[in-house]
């Protein structure tokens, strides 16, 4: 449906974003990611100090809550892990 | 003299000494700054600082109080209460006060003292800083975050709303889907661990808050 794939790609634009305006990384860098990029323990940037900021933008900016339980170490590992997981929690 | 306007004065709260950051001369209209809260503080402290001096180039007089428990104050933050920052921020308000500048949780608390006209940047409920702070402590266990709220302050923290005013002007960033008089297209500089200073953003903030603040009649 064509409504829920603008969805989809209003929250990858997010989650894109985020991740420049959290980790400071450059735009073209954050461009370039696909499902396969890895992330946590591959970015210096992201270490886990900039896992909280993130996750909190992540609920501002998306108007969500994200527990403590839901986050688990492999949801970070990949560019596609996580935007899976953030779109499960956009879109539900 | 001193060095570009700055001074460090004094205000007494609950018979303990704080410091408030002043540039601009004390005969002015003053503007009370309510800087974001906790480690937010730090990250939008170079922010502040030059917002300030651009708004006492425009006439007006700056008050930045360091908040009890934060800062340069003497009490430990684990003692103090929500209510110590709402007297604090009374305790500090010059007479007469013109406005107010609050930014992030400085917003929960420009209620706590009558002004012209409040003009916020961001406001966002205390609920949200709360939860960010638990999520900080719990990543670094309990260390890196450095701040141990008492639980009566965390808990009046986590109710804490921005109220209502009756001259109110809100900025928010393009990127924030909350409503807002007018919208900024930045980066949140308050989740960058290493802070970073927007000059582009310290002249556009600095002219809105001194329009803002001549609409409301403060000059």
């Amino acid at each position: 449906m064509t409504a829920q794939w603008t969805d989809d790609q209003d929250v990858d634009a997010t989650l894109r974003a985020v991740l420049i305006d959290v980790l400071g990384l450059a735009p073209t860098q954050v461009a370039g990611f696909d499902d396969a990029t890895a992330l946590f323990g591959a970015l210096p940037e992201f270490d886990s100090m900039a896992v909280a900021g993130l996750l909190s933008e992540l609920e501002e900016r998306l108007g969500i809550l994200i527990e403590d339980d839901e986050v688990e170490a492999e949801m970070l590992e990949s560019y596609g892990r996580l935007r899976t997981f953030v779109r499960a929690k956009a879109l539900q | 003299m001193t060095i570009s306007g700055l001074n460090y004065d004094r205000y007494s709260v609950e018979g303990k000494e704080e410091w408030v950051m002043r540039i601009g001369p004390a005969d002015r209209p003053a503007l009370l700054i309510l800087a974001p809260l906790l480690e937010e503080m730090n990250r939008t402290r170079a922010l502040l600082a030059a917002t300030m001096r651009r708004l006492a180039e425009r006439g007006w007089t700056c008050l930045l109080p360091d908040l009890p428990g934060t800062g340069e104050s003497e009490r430990p933050l684990e003692r103090c209460t929500w209510d110590d920052w709402r007297k604090a921020v009374r305790a500090a308000a010059p007479s007469p006060l013109a406005g107010i500048v609050a930014i992030r949780g400085g917003c929960l608390l420009d209620d706590a003292v009558p002004s012209q006209g409040v003009w916020r940047f961001s406001p966002v409920d205390g609920a949200a800083l709360v939860r960010d702070l638990d999520r900080a402590g719990r990543v670094s266990d309990g260390g890196a975050a450095g701040y141990t709220l008492s639980p009566a302050l965390a808990g009046a923290l986590a109710d804490a709303v921005p109220a209502g005013h009756a001259r109110l002007r809100t900025l928010r960033l393009s990127s924030d889907p909350g409503a807002a008089d007018r919208k900024l297209d930045h980066a949140p500089l308050w989740r960058r661990a290493e802070p970073q200073n927007s000059y582009e953003l310290v002249d556009l903030i600095a002219s809105d808050i001194d329009e803002w603040m001549r609409v409301c009649g403060a000059s």
